[in-house]
């Protein structure tokens, strides 16, 4: 015990001396523009100028640049959706016979709840803030973030708070947490003989609750950067729809969080110090189940509105049309922000809450999806008699609706008191939201990669390993997802590790789950695509000099951030720094998605178009 | 952004501390709710540390270390209370004692440790600096 005690005295003494050996090494290059006020001035540093981001890793380890950031955040994402895809395709796997064959009910789990935290809370929110952190500062015309440090500290907790998540994995002597990503009490709280009552538990609320820390600190930077850094003529009025709905998802993140991060003190309490929260004989374990949802159904909308925002901005490119209705998009966008928070007890409506307040929940559950509609009928009237170019992004914006719009109508009916009480915990409820945080986050994930691909990289992707890209996710999310839908319908009940039940209609639902793993395989296949795509596109693709890859000068909807693409393009250019484009040609071939038709003979970009 | 396109690129845009603030949280998380000591004083060193040479670095103080010491006065008066909560009253006896015993001592004890570091580290610096800044 003593030599424990001794061993990590030292390790913490050489990281604190680490620490300050660093800063004393980068002392050198501590130099910086105002950004906070009342700094110094950048005079005395203007005559190396060239030299001021340092180079290699420690660029990227003290980089307050809010495009640095997003690009941090974006690799971050990039990573923990390939690790909770890669959760996913050992479960689905395992499901493809009812028995547990593959892995043991404990690992099945573990593997449930990370996926779901980490696809929830490493993926889902980073992503989002990967866009806004590079995005929105371009869009509104700051300079930066309202807070760049703030920013970079939000992005560095991120790292650790995945490590302690996925921590009961693989450190020895740990189980990984086999709560669910509801954590819900009294298996939380550690009662019972499982693994529940381990520290792997505790590492991943530890972990869970940086995130939600990381969350709340972008959120407030964003929206003082939305209030405070836009430019003078960017006012209310014609403030983007992007911007909208990231200030209206910080809004919530500001109420939400915090929230959660309370609660998640609370049940390490209750865990390691004796109180009693959620216990039964104190603040009950339906007490955790408020708390959460409170948190938990906001939620749903921190991950929604961002990528709705995202196909409002990029669809109208793509149509050849301003956005139909933009103020009622805004409008509908604060309605489903402040109803949001109005509807946490639909989640609750089988736990036996008083018959009255579960009908004004199923009220404004219902209510929600008008200002949902409005959104999906300004879609589709914005592509009506537009000029649609199928380009990858607005395949993943079209695909996207039409997930919503099938998530969106199940939804509608799990809102219904008398059908959740029937679909409650089946695999209907996991359909039902995996076609929204899949075939909408996930879908617009890949629809702002694509669309921003030339301002991240200066290259462009290649289209047709694109188009197998949307094909395979957009056919392999509708096999998942709407198998579950079945299989809920069949009473196939949610997170169980096999299905080899002695009664009820196991072929159909074996045969269900067998759609369910091929339908995941295919998604999993395009998204090797994408990351090939990505990673050889960025290196050994042509330079694109091409200002405007999109053509959205011709149909008036060159927005700032490729003006400012195109400032940085002809300042690269003025100072020589660029690469020269010695393959004019291949880059004109690349440029051509939707962009620039080149190619006279090429079918698949042939503008297509709806008149008639 | 929009008077010189592009010099934005070259501005200096870094800073060493973020990655420290975000290191040191966690680590002194862990070490405060599991009870190691060495883990919970050196995290909180590590984020109190970092928050004062962030603020310094940002130009809202010109120097940290009157910064550091009043985290670490903080640190001690949250330690303290922590540990004091747990004490029918306080003498240095009744805390050595309920260390081997109460682990809400313990925790409450690491974190008065860290925050006197804290404290003596800038008390003493503030007055041992004698470099015009």
């Amino acid at each position: 015990m003593a030599s424990e005690q001794i061993a990590l005295t030292l390790l913490m003494g050489a990281l604190l001396v680490g620490v300050v050996a660093f800063i004393t090494r980068v002392e050198d290059w501590r130099s910086y523009t105002p950004l906070a006020g009342g700094g110094g001035g950048t005079a005395e540093e203007s005559g190396y100028a060239q030299d001021e981001k340092p180079g290699g890793l420690v660029r990227w380890l003290t980089t307050v640049d809010h495009k640095d950031i997003g690009m941090l955040y974006g690799t971050y994402a990039i990573v923990t959706f390939t690790v909770g895809g890669a959760m996913v395709m050992i479960m689905r796997t395992e499901l493809l016979d009812p028995a547990a064959t593959l892995i043991s009910a404990q690992l099945y789990n573990g593997l449930l709840t990370s996926h779901g935290i980490t696809m929830l809370f490493l993926f889902g929110t980073p992503i989002i803030a990967a866009f806004a952190n590079y995005f929105v500062p371009l869009i509104i015309g700051a300079d930066d973030m309202a807070f760049p440090r703030v920013n970079a500290i939000a992005f560095w907790l991120l790292p650790p708070g995945a490590v302690l998540i996925w921590a009961g994995f693989f450190v020895p002597g740990l189980a990984p947490a086999q709560t669910g990503w509801t954590m819900y009490a009294p298996l939380s709280v550690g009662v019972g003989a499982g693994t529940q009552g381990g520290a792997g538990v505790d590492l991943m609320l530890l972990g869970l609750h940086l995130t939600g820390v990381s969350a709340t600190m972008g959120a407030i930077n964003f929206i003082a950067t939305i209030f405070i850094e836009r430019a003078e003529d960017c006012t209310w009025a014609n403030l983007d729809i992007f911007s909208w709905t990231i200030l209206t998802q910080s809004g919530l993140i500001l109420f939400a969080f915090p929230l959660l991060g309370s609660a998640l003190v609370m049940l390490l309490l209750d865990r390691n110090f004796g109180t009693a929260f959620f216990a039964v004989e104190g603040g009950s374990p339906l007490l955790w189940q408020h708390l959460f949802w409170f948190f938990g159904h906001p939620e749903v909308y921190i991950l929604f509105l961002p990528p709705a925002g995202l196909i409002s901005l990029i669809l109208p490119k793509f149509s050849g049309r301003k956005l139909f209705g933009f103020k009622f998009v805004v409008y509908s966008t604060l309605a489903i922000g402040v109803l949001s928070f109005g509807v946490w007890a639909h989640h609750m409506f089988s736990t036996g809450i008083d018959p009255r307040i579960r009908a004004s929940f199923m009220a404004v559950s219902l209510a929600i999806a008008i200002p949902s509609a409005v959104k999906v009928f300004n879609w589709i009237t914005t592509m009506w008699s537009g000029r649609v170019r199928l380009t990858a992004p607005m395949l993943f914006c079209i695909g996207t609706i039409s997930n919503f719009i099938i998530g969106g109508i199940t939804g509608v009916f799990l809102a219904a008191i008398p059908v959740d009480l029937v679909l409650h915990d089946t695999y209907y409820v996991v359909g039902h939201f995996h076609y929204i945080v899949m075939g909408v986050l996930g879908f617009m994930t890949f629809a702002g990669l694509y669309y921003w691909f030339p301002i991240f990289t200066g290259k462009m992707y290649q289209r047709t390993l694109a188009k197998w890209h949307f094909w395979l996710t957009f056919v392999g999310t509708q096999f998942t997802f709407f198998a579950m839908l079945l299989l809920g319908y069949l009473g196939m009940p949610r997170r169980y590790a096999t299905y080899d039940f002695p009664i009820g209609p196991v072929d159909p639902v074996t045969a269900l789950h067998q759609v369910a793993t091929l339908g995941a395989f295919l998604i999993a296949i395009g998204f090797v695509i994408h990351i090939w795509n990505f990673i050889q596109s960025w290196s050994e693709g042509p330079v694109l000099d091409d200002e405007d890859p999109w053509d959205l000068k011709e149909i008036n909807q060159y927005t700032r951030e490729w003006r400012w693409h195109s400032r940085r393009l002809e300042t690269t250019i003025a100072d020589g720094s660029g690469e020269e484009d010695s393959d004019g040609e291949g880059e004109r071939d690349l440029a051509t998605d939707g962009g620039q038709d080149t190619d006279e003979s090429d079918d698949s970009e042939n503008v297509e178009s709806t008149d008639s | 952004m929009d008077e010189q396109p592009g010099l934005s690129e070259q501005y200096r845009r870094v800073s060493a501390w973020p990655l420290f603030i975000a290191l040191g949280l966690p680590i002194a998380e862990i070490g405060v709710l599991f009870g190691l000591v060495p883990i919970a004083i050196g995290g909180l060193l590590l984020f109190v540390g970092s928050i004062a040479g962030i603020v310094q670095e940002s130009g809202y103080v010109e120097r940290p270390w009157n910064l550091l010491a009043g985290l670490g006065g903080a640190l001690v008066v949250l330690g303290a209370a922590l540990a004091l909560s747990q004490l029918p009253g306080f003498s240095p006896g009744a805390v050595l004692a309920a260390l081997g015993s109460n682990g809400l001592v313990v925790r409450g004890v690491s974190i008065v440790v860290a925050g006197v570091i804290a404290l003596g580290v800038g008390g003493a610096a503030r007055f041992v600096e004698q470099e015009p800044i």
